[in-house]
């Protein structure tokens, strides 16, 4: 696959030069949650609970973790983004942290909890690994695939679903719905790769219908079929990934002013008809107006930020078992309870770190898909995490989203973990240009990207992975 | 046995007198060390982002949005305190023992003597609200208990009394540094009220075991200087049982806001100011076997009929009375006619401009101590021409609170203008409607006070007060009639407005209005302000 394996150790060498910013923030976040671990343990110590070795697996998993997933994209010569890895390793630590400190991996659905940061961060590596070196656009060839897929995957859930808590779930309470983020961004990217310039063109101020309407028609079905199942998280969060893709692609504001439009026309329809959706308005307006009913989960979050204050109480010293399904959706005030004010804005800018490199990497990614893809997965993590700090902060109406890489949920992380794989893919750069600089800008102090001066002879044997399609 | 375990080591580490400063060591570094990642992060990630393509414009959006959502946050996380309803809920709601919230040293409430009537007194970290005069100021200062909620002052300034309105510099850096340092003893700010302790207690002294209610008034400004009701609960001790079932008394009920009492002869005050604005002038014919509007139901008599058939004697009647002697004499022949020759019409325009039938808040928030039920006037058919003779003479189905009886003696003293009732000294005097004009006022005052010098309530009438009034004596269908005495001193220059009601008190002359004349006299005698 690539140099180093070969037995170059040139190029393991100069790898393993090239990634050492990674390795620091690696090893920093590791620090880090060391020292996170040790207050949960000492607050659980002083609670009069025995230690045992075992409590040190997760911070032991999640390091060696850390130190794979570094040393296999140091061997596999990876060019990919340094600091998107570490960003996702310092958040899927606080992640860590805050299930453990929830007791996550105590009872009976604790037994898979463990493994499953570390399972991210191998799906993570793995699929920046399957579609590094420009093979991620071998994806752009399924748009009837993944149009297939996601509406699939919707009426899989529709059909085998139970309900719970206004809701729809799948077998043991997973929810297969969270693939559809990637699945629907990916054919979004296809489509719009294909149709864009055609989408571009405009007459008279209204888009061209004759290449818009398969694109609205298949968001009318999986718009549908997901306010059947009250997933209006869900609905947000693509609809803002589908105007943002359509208007990179096109550079059409006018698809921002329609699409706005449509949302509050959308919006409001679905108030009318979903019961459900006025609650949740209304207690988010005044939750005061029922306090120990509909406002309790929201109120009691609040409540714990306000009595983390500015610094927080500590970790492991909040009560955060006091707010329903703190672990899943309201992750985010335990944080606030435990470490403050303070936490929480750190954590935010851990997100800004990374929506920004997101954005960047799309800027810099040389196929238009690979663009429109980058764009749309940011795009997708950025609502989703807005959707949930908005919501447990009363900001905005509450929509049941999850907050990406911490809060507890499987298919949710893993599907956060596969799209930052797929961003990782995208920035290890095209076939056959690794000597040349994407942007004629770029410094050599860089180390985000691979630097121009180390050029890797082993790419250019893979020059046209584009026909190299599973099949041949 | 291990001779070395890590584990256990750090066991007794955290057990021992260290780990509390290690702990917030460790805190502080887990804070520094993601800084650090940020930082190198950041630093890291600046020279790739040089130009990205259209990349600039959604930064700044995503920055914007999260950045109004953090400030969002703070405004409930650090500033909570300036959110009643969220403290409120988190006295009662929030089980963290730890929340700020529950250490509230709430400001005092003082009377405007400065005495104090509500503080906090913190015992075994716990907090605990102490009220000195216990039951006395049940009704007025309330209480505001972990399990009960907050009502009365406690409810309407909960926020100042939380800290949340700070007014000077230096509460603000109060404020601040109780968020930097992360106080778990927040201090809030004191709230005054109208109310003299000492009127208040002496009105409670003087109403004994007997229920009912004394009100004074200021009639300028309508800062209540006594609210005095009986029988109270003490918020001292609050138990489940005095909210659950109607409790023998009902402790609970505000009598001077809440209760509401047929008036009798008090309301003569209201139908002699409709007559006096109707032009009345003339002469009734008032006889001694009284007056009624059908040969079914039985006449209305004058309180001397019967005094004198009960001492075995005859009495020939009143004969014709001009309103002013009618009024002293508290003659219920003359009034019942006089409301029924006026019509039903006029008895409801009369209600509606003495604002019967409405709830009026003496303070602000949506507690029920902090509202007055002004009262209840019967929606008459128009053929029921004996109800309006009864309610012409405040019996019937007419009902009034003590405190609005009180609010329409001042008015009278304050020519005509009604002040509405003001518990909370911060709180800015309002009229709440003119209830008679100035120049009827000023007839109906002298006709109070020639109830003092010459009619019912010569038995007030002394050399050191000029007392103006007018007694009542309620029949009720529960037992012995209620005793009623409103009215206004000095008369000459009111400033104190009183209304004292004891339930089967008797007779008003006898039973009421010397309550409300010790009442008076103290006040004037302590100074009652402006």
């Amino acid at each position: 696959m690539s140099a180093p394996l070969n037995g170059s150790r040139a190029g393991f060498a100069a790898s393993w030069e090239r990634r050492h910013g990674e390795r620091e923030l690696l090893l920093s976040c590791i620090g880090c949650m060391a020292l996170g671990f040790v207050l949960i343990l000492g607050a659980d110590a002083a609670d009069g609970r025995h230690l045992a070795a075992t409590d040190l697996l997760p911070l032991v998993l999640y390091a060696l973790c850390l130190v794979a997933v570094h040393l296999t994209l140091v061997l596999t010569g990876f060019r990919g983004d340094q600091v998107l890895t570490a960003t996702v390793a310092g958040l899927a630590g606080f992640g860590l942290l805050a299930q453990v400190r929830m007791g996550g991996f105590q009872g009976d659905s604790g037994a898979l909890t463990p493994w499953l940061v570390p399972a991210g961060l191998c799906v993570m590596t793995a699929g920046a690994l399957i579609f590094a070196n420009g093979r991620y656009r071998v994806l752009a060839r399924g748009l009837w695939l993944w149009a297939a897929l996601s509406l699939l995957l919707v009426v899989a859930l529709l059909v085998t679903g139970q309900r719970f808590r206004g809701a729809v779930y799948a077998l043991g309470f997973t929810t297969p719905t969270e693939a559809l983020k990637i699945t629907v961004v990916l054919g979004l990217a296809t489509y719009l790769e294909r149709h864009g310039q055609a989408l571009a063109r405009w007459h008279a101020g209204l888009p061209p219908w004759r290449a818009l309407w398969p694109l609205l028609a298949f968001w009318a079905v999986l718009t549908g079929l997901l306010a059947l199942q009250r997933d209006l998280g869900m609905v947000m969060i693509l609809g803002v990934a589908l105007l943002a893709v359509l208007v990179s692609a096109t550079g059409r504001i006018g698809y921002l002013v329609y699409g706005l439009l449509a949302a509050v026309g959308l919006g409001s329809l679905l108030l009318m008809f979903f019961a459900h959706g006025q609650r949740r308005i209304d207690t988010w307006l005044d939750p005061f107006q029922d306090p120990t009913g509909e406002g309790w989960q929201i109120l009691q979050g609040l409540s714990g930020m306000y009595a983390g204050g500015l610094w927080g109480e500590g970790f492991g010293i909040g009560s955060p078992e006091y707010t329903p399904i703190a672990a899943a959706d309201f992750i985010y005030s335990v944080i606030g309870e435990e470490l403050g004010f303070l936490g929480c804005v750190v954590v935010v800018l851990f997100f800004l770190v990374l929506f920004q490199r997101g954005i960047a990497l799309a800027g810099q990614a040389r196929s238009p898909f690979g663009r429109l893809l980058a764009g749309g997965l940011t795009a997708v993590l950025a609502v989703q995490t807005l959707l949930n700090i908005g919501g447990v902060t009363k900001s905005i109406p509450l929509t049941g989203t999850t907050l990406p890489f911490i809060s507890h949920g499987g298919a949710s992380l893993l599907t956060a973990f596969g799209a930052i794989a797929l961003l990782l893919a995208i920035s290890d750069g095209e076939p056959g240009r690794a000597d040349k600089p994407p942007r004629a800008t770029r410094s050599r102090a860089t180390v985000g990207v691979p630097s121009p001066g180390q050029p890797r002879k082993v790419r250019r044997k893979v020059v046209p992975p584009a026909p190299n399609l599973p099949g041949d | 046995m291990t001779a070395f375990d890590p584990l256990q080591l750090f066991a007794s580490l955290v057990g021992s007198a260290a780990w509390p400063a290690l702990r917030l060591i460790l805190h502080l570094a887990f804070f520094l060390a993601a800084c650090v990642i940020l930082w190198r992060a950041w630093t890291q990630l600046r020279p790739v982002d040089a130009p990205p393509s259209g990349g600039i414009a959604p930064l700044l959006a995503l920055l914007t949005v999260f950045l109004a959502v953090l400030l969002y946050q703070a405004s409930w996380q650090l500033t909570g305190l300036f959110r009643p309803q969220f403290v409120a809920f988190m006295q009662s709601h929030d089980r963290r023992e730890f929340n700020p919230a529950h250490r509230i040293a709430r400001g005092r409430i003082l009377d405007r003597r400065g005495r104090v009537l509500a503080l906090s007194r913190e015992v075994d970290g716990q907090v605990y609200r102490v009220y000195p005069f216990g039951a006395a100021f049940a009704h007025t200062v309330g209480y505001s208990d972990p399990r009960f909620g907050a009502i009365g002052a406690e409810a309407a300034g909960n926020a100042q009394l939380n800290g949340a309105t700070p007014r000077t510099l230096a509460s603000w850096g109060e404020l601040g540094r109780q968020l930097l340092t992360k106080d778990q003893r927040p201090r809030g700010q004191d709230l005054t009220l109208t109310l003299d302790s000492e009127l208040q207690l002496l009105a409670l002294q003087r109403l004994g075991d007997r229920a009912g209610a004394a009100v004074l008034m200021r009639t300028r400004d309508g800062a209540l200087l006594a609210l005095a009701t009986n029988p109270a609960f003490d918020p001292n001790h609050l138990a489940p049982d005095l909210f659950r079932s109607p409790a023998p008394g009902t402790p609970l009920l505000n009598r001077a806001t809440q209760g509401l009492y047929p008036p009798g002869s008090a309301f003569k005050v209201v139908m002699a100011a409709a007559a006096i604005e109707a032009g009345f002038t003339g002469t009734l014919n008032c006889p001694a076997q009284g007056y009624t509007t059908s040969r079914q139901y039985p006449p209305i008599r004058d309180h001397e009929f019967y005094s004198a058939r009960t001492a075995g004697r005859a009495w020939s009647g009143a004969g014709a009375l001009d309103l002013p002697t009618a009024f002293a004499q508290s003659s219920n022949v003359f009034f019942a006619q006089l409301g029924v020759r006026y019509g039903h019409e006029a008895f409801a325009r009369t209600g509606e401009r003495f604002q019967f039938d409405r709830q009026v808040r003496f303070y602000p928030g949506t507690d029920r101590y902090g509202s007055l039920s002004t009262g209840r006037l019967p929606r008459l058919a128009a053929t029921d021409r004996y109800g309006l003779a009864q309610a012409s003479i405040g019996q019937g189905r007419v009902l009034a609170s003590p405190l609005h009886l009180a609010t329409i003696a001042a008015a009278v003293a304050n020519r005509g203008l009604a002040m509405r009732p003001r518990l909370l000294a911060q709180d800015p005097p309002a009229s709440l409607g003119q209830y008679m004009s100035a120049s009827t006022a000023a007839r109906l005052a002298g006709m109070m006070r020639k109830v003092v010098t010459e009619g019912t309530g010569r038995g007030i009438n002394g050399a050191d007060l000029a007392i103006a009034g007018k007694t009542g004596t309620a029949e009720n269908p529960s037992g012995a009639a209620h005793s009623w005495f409103i009215g206004f001193a000095p008369a000459a220059d009111p400033t104190l407005a009183v209304a004292v009601l004891v339930e089967h008190g008797g007779f008003g002359a006898s039973v009421a209005a010397p309550i409300a004349r010790d009442l008076l006299v103290k006040a004037l005698e302590l100074g009652v302000g402006p």
